[in-house]
């Protein structure tokens, strides 16, 4: 089984806002409120492909129900800490007319180090029938900026691999104990040990010294619509046009989704990044996060570019 | 209709040696009246409900009484209820566990369940806990299935 582990998940409120701009009072022509958190998204992804997973973390409040009882109704495997608090909401808005998405995020729920430590007497019992471990996003108050890296030793003492999707210092601290995969999102870290990741070259540079960390894959976003794929097999980048964009709302977590599904079915590595990128790509022509289905992904494959960089 | 489809996959589960006033607040905070109680691997050897742990805080005369308002108030059972807080649960749950099968059908779930006086019970595969089955979401699925289930 596959386990997500979200441990700052959220509610995800997207508001559809045509020509949103800050000081101004306006009505939303749609607005879309799902459960979210990288892990999450992930798992929600993965059950739209056909894929069972089991979603693990911490839970608080009214939020945390509503989010529990839709993991519930999709029969997605939960297996959450429910703690004091509240879960938080996101909130994005998106501008139909400039294309421009703006994003606003709360804290999240204190989690005592009690809850810490019951939280991982259940990853040691899940990991015992578990074939990929998926580490999405940030981290809760309370919870130890090297967190991630206690979670990967734990399964790497295993030899389950592991997936880490994060930014910043959480991200890190992570790629000190050498998961799997990483995906490097850009857009929250400019920077990589002094590397300014702004043109293909650096990225590159930074990618390289990921990669001597012993992770296997790196994923790092390139330019609007591009991801950039340091491979055992060579350096890669993947990109799509904007034709028919709507949002760009969960595309990571769908190509996450898609390299993870891909690779169980043991495509090729060119296969597995078209289409974890056509993934990507059906996630961002519609609002809905997530994708319609595996047909509709398999049909974009075509519109993805693929080039080998070295 | 197959188990698999009604039951909650939910995989909240407490260790043997977990005390009784942290079962009380994970059952509270869960907010569901019971929990499987399962080894490291997830294998199931009891479950543990919020009936076990009154029953166990309640004074032994308790069973002879007819009517529960002959007791005062509830002083003594909140001193019981304390004084066993640090137990671990293993000393109340029950262990002769009622579990299904993700193939058992819903109609022979709910006819168990109501035989035992059950609320909730964990269905297991090959005796690891994959999720856990309520008696009022059963209730729902047959109020909303279009055909009334035959009992003849």
């Amino acid at each position: 089984m596959i386990v997500t582990v979200t441990l700052n998940p959220a509610i995800d409120e997207e508001y559809l806002v045509p020509e949103f701009r800050p000081g101004g009072w306006f009505r939303a022509s749609k607005v879309q409120r799902t459960p979210g958190g990288k892990g999450i998204n992930v798992s929600l992804v993965l059950k739209q492909l056909g894929q069972e997973t089991a979603a693990m973390g911490f839970l608080a409040g009214f939020s945390g129900e509503y989010i529990r009882d839709v993991l519930r109704k999709a029969q997605i495997t939960t297996n959450f800490l429910h703690v004091r608090g509240e879960t938080r909401t996101n909130v994005y808005i998106v501008d139909e007319v400039g294309k421009v998405e703006t994003g606003l995020a709360e804290p999240g729920p204190y989690i005592s180090e009690d809850e810490i430590a019951r939280f991982i007497s259940n990853y040691e019992r899940i990991l015992k029938r578990t074939s990929l471990v998926v580490l999405g996003g940030s981290l809760p108050p309370g919870v130890p900026q090297d967190f991630y890296c206690e979670l990967i030793r734990i399964a790497r003492q295993r030899d389950i691999p592991t997936f880490i999707d994060a930014a910043g210092a959480p991200l890190l601290a992570a790629l000190d104990e050498g998961p799997t995969y990483a995906k490097v999102d850009q857009r929250f870290m400019g920077s990589y040990e002094g590397v300014t990741l702004n043109s293909l070259d650096n990225l590159i540079e930074a990618v390289t010294r990921v990669h001597a960390l012993g992770v296997e894959w790196v994923v790092a976003s390139y330019r609007t619509y591009g991801n950039v794929f340091f491979t055992p097999e060579g350096i890669f980048l993947a990109e799509f046009d904007r034709k028919g964009i709507v949002s760009m709302f969960g595309s990571g977590e769908s190509l996450v989704a898609g390299l993870i599904l891909s690779g169980k079915e043991g495509m090729d590595t060119k296969e597995r990044i078209l289409f974890g990128m056509a993934a990507a790509l059906e996630n961002a022509l519609h609002v809905e996060k997530g994708v319609r289905n595996r047909v509709a992904v398999e049909k974009l494959i075509p519109r993805i570019s693929f080039e080998k960089l070295s | 209709m197959r188990i698999c489809e009604v039951m909650d996959r939910d995989l909240t589960a407490l260790s043997p040696d977990t005390t009784l006033s942290e079962a009380i607040e994970v059952l509270t905070r869960h907010r569901v009246s019971g929990i499987p109680v399962v080894d490291p691997s997830g294998r199931v050897l009891g479950f543990v409900s919020e009936k076990d742990i009154v029953k166990a805080a309640l004074p032994g005369y308790f069973d002879y009484l007819q009517d529960p308002s002959f007791i005062p108030d509830y002083g003594q059972f909140q001193k019981r209820l304390k004084k066993i807080g640090q137990d671990p649960i293993s000393k109340v749950m029950a262990k002769d566990v009622v579990s299904f099968s993700e193939e058992d059908s819903d109609f022979y779930v709910a006819i168990t369940l109501i035989r035992n006086h059950l609320k909730r019970a964990p269905v297991v595969r090959d005796g690891i806990l994959v999720g856990v089955v309520n008696r009022a979401d059963l209730l729902e699925r047959i109020m909303m299935e279009e055909e009334p289930p035959s009992f003849a």
